[in-house]
């Protein structure tokens, strides 16, 4: 199981950085601006949601096995094959949490902002972000749940291979086909717990004041 | 010398066509007239906040706008203050960091505590805009857009949520600061009020043209009153005498009289501004609200016409001719053909009297 725990820290390691930051600035982009091709794009984002996590693997190993380029980069079966269809599926709940989190921020405030002397990137970083900051935080929580939790997509991609993509989830799998429960109990008991901690986190972003976190 | 501030703006927005030119030294200037009249769209070009169609800009001067031409200052850089008709504390931060915001410098703690001394805030330093009065965030808000020292100050209807005793202490400190610090300013507002007590200037927006300017002497000069709002061509004004008895201010004239709901207006020849929404058309059948009762008219309509979703009546009545705007949907069951003979009154409360020649101070 330690081996397992290991592999679903490192894919956590990967993907909760680039979910912070892509989920934010896809947050941002889909709150602040208007440019061709937004709905489109918007659609494809949020669509990994909504598809079945089959659905979703199959096209995600038909793209990264046939197409050239990305059949080079060896993602198939492998560790970083793992990190990719667990964070697709993460994405679109941390962009929609960034993107409502935007939106509920005041456009008055950033002008204010603008007026008091601040560009662009210094508004975000002293208005912006500091007021959206709550539901970006309770967002990459349960995206970090959801992609720690992923089972569908990694099996369809990388595999099930004990030491290299096994993850928790394909672990409680593997021990219940060979009728290990207490194995399996073990391993559950540990995601439920870090579920609950998720939640937990986001009902106090939730309930909070607006004011500083403490 | 050139003006301190001068603007040439032209900006389309849907239907809306903005175009005024405007001059300021460093004194108030008020922009006035009806909303949706242009006003706050100017200030945010003004401010850089939006981007005009075409436009010059000079201020102090430097170059700050020239389309077409690509001289476009971004906001940030344009030092002009804006305080927003909501204010836009930031609500993160405290009283303190709010108005040390705009300053960058290693002193910028103690230029903020003097702001706060100044528009005595001492001892708020550590709340949050949502623990404030509605006079202190005002009071906050004005102290963050001036502390650093900017070349142009805006005032978007800052007071527009404050009851009157509120409005008129806040307006003596603006006007004291303007004073003491020489910034000048574009304030806008519909109140007359707000135009008497503050404007050393005033610039008449009506549909997006700048219909005239004068200052509030030339306004309120006894000998031709009506010319200098002839130019707004919006609302009602009345050159009379404000009389008091039995404890009743009223504002007398040749034909007609109305009450007043300022007890202390000073008595003596004034004249009085009257909204075009304020102006009621009662109707013949139902019984009349006793404020509205007070100042029933007997009129005859002049001419009437529709803008938009927007109805526009000229009503003799009183030996005045009276200017009343409502929504086309309202009044229809009312015979209003021109001609025809119409009851109208108008709460006292939205007499808006100034006396001839009165900076505004008198009232407060």
């Amino acid at each position: 199981m330690i081996e397992a725990l290991g592999i679903s820290l490192k894919v956590l390691a990967v993907d909760v950085p680039l979910l912070l930051l892509a989920g934010t600035a896809l947050g941002w982009l889909f709150a602040r601006r208007r440019f061709p091709g937004r709905e489109a794009l918007l659609l494809i984002v949020q669509l990994p949601v909504a598809l079945p996590p089959s659905v979703l693997g199959l096209y995600l190993l038909l793209l990264v096995g046939r197409v050239p380029v990305l059949r080079s980069l060896g993602l198939l079966f492998s560790f970083p094959g793992a990190a990719l269809a667990a964070l697709l599926p993460a994405l679109p709940i941390m962009v929609q949490a960034a993107r409502s989190g935007f939106l509920s921020v005041s456009p008055a405030l950033e002008e204010a902002a603008r007026t008091l002397g601040d560009p662009e990137w210094r508004v975000f970083r002293r208005v912006t972000l500091p007021l959206a900051r709550r539901p970006l935080v309770a967002g990459l929580s349960l995206a970090t749940a959801r992609a720690l939790g992923d089972f569908g997509v990694t099996l369809m991609v990388a595999g099930n291979i004990p030491g290299r993509t096994q993850t928790l989830p394909l672990y409680i799998y593997s021990r219940i086909e060979a009728l290990e429960f207490g194995r399996a109990n073990l391993a559950a008991a540990l995601l439920v717990a870090v579920g609950v901690a998720s939640l937990l986190l986001v009902k106090r972003m939730e309930g909070g004041r607006r004011e500083p976190l403490v | 010398m050139s003006p301190w501030c001068e603007a040439s703006l032209e900006h389309r927005l849907g239907e809306f066509h903005l175009q005024v030119e405007l001059a300021l030294d460093r004194e108030v200037g008020v922009l006035f007239g009806p909303s949706g009249a242009g006003k706050s769209l100017t200030l945010r070009i003004l401010a850089g906040l939006v981007n005009p169609r075409r436009g010059e800009i000079r201020l102090a001067g430097r170059e700050l706008l020239r389309l077409p031409g690509g001289v476009n200052v971004p906001a940030h850089s344009r030092r002009i203050g804006l305080v927003h008709q909501h204010l836009a504390l930031f609500p993160h931060l405290t009283v303190l960091e709010n108005v040390a915001y705009g300053l960058h410098d290693s002193k910028r703690e103690r230029r903020a505590r003097e702001w706060l001394g100044r528009m005595r805030l001492e001892g708020l330093e550590a709340r949050y805009p949502g623990q404030l009065s509605g006079g202190q965030q005002q009071r906050v808000a004005l102290a963050r857009a001036l502390a650093p020292e900017p070349e142009l100050l805006l005032l978007d209807e800052p007071f527009s949520a404050l009851d009157s005793p509120l409005r008129r202490s806040l307006r003596r400190e603006l006007k004291l600061l303007q004073r003491d610090t020489g910034v000048p300013v574009f304030y806008v507002t519909h109140h007359v009020e707000d135009l008497c007590a503050l404007g050393q200037r005033v610039f008449f927006l009506r549909e997006g043209r700048l219909a005239g300017s004068a200052t509030p002497e030339q306004l309120w000069a006894p000998q031709s009153p009506a010319s200098a709002w002839a130019a707004l061509g919006w609302g009602t004004v009345i050159t009379g005498v404000v009389e008091h008895r039995d404890g009743v201010a009223r504002l007398k004239w040749a034909d007609g009289a109305l009450h007043l709901d300022s007890p202390a207006a000073v008595a003596g020849a004034a004249t009085a501004f009257v909204a075009p929404q304020a102006v009621k058309v009662l109707y013949p059948d139902i019984p009349v609200d006793p404020d509205l009762a007070v100042n029933a008219m007997e009129g005859t309509v002049l001419e009437r016409y529709q803008v938009g979703a927007s109805c526009t009546l000229h009503v003799a009545a009183a030996g005045v001719n009276w200017h009343l705007e409502f929504p086309w949907h309202s009044y229809r069951d009312v015979e209003l053909e021109e001609g025809a003979a119409v009851r109208i009154s108008v709460l006292p409360r939205f007499v808006e009297v100034a006396r001839a020649g009165d900076s505004g101070e008198g009232q407060s």
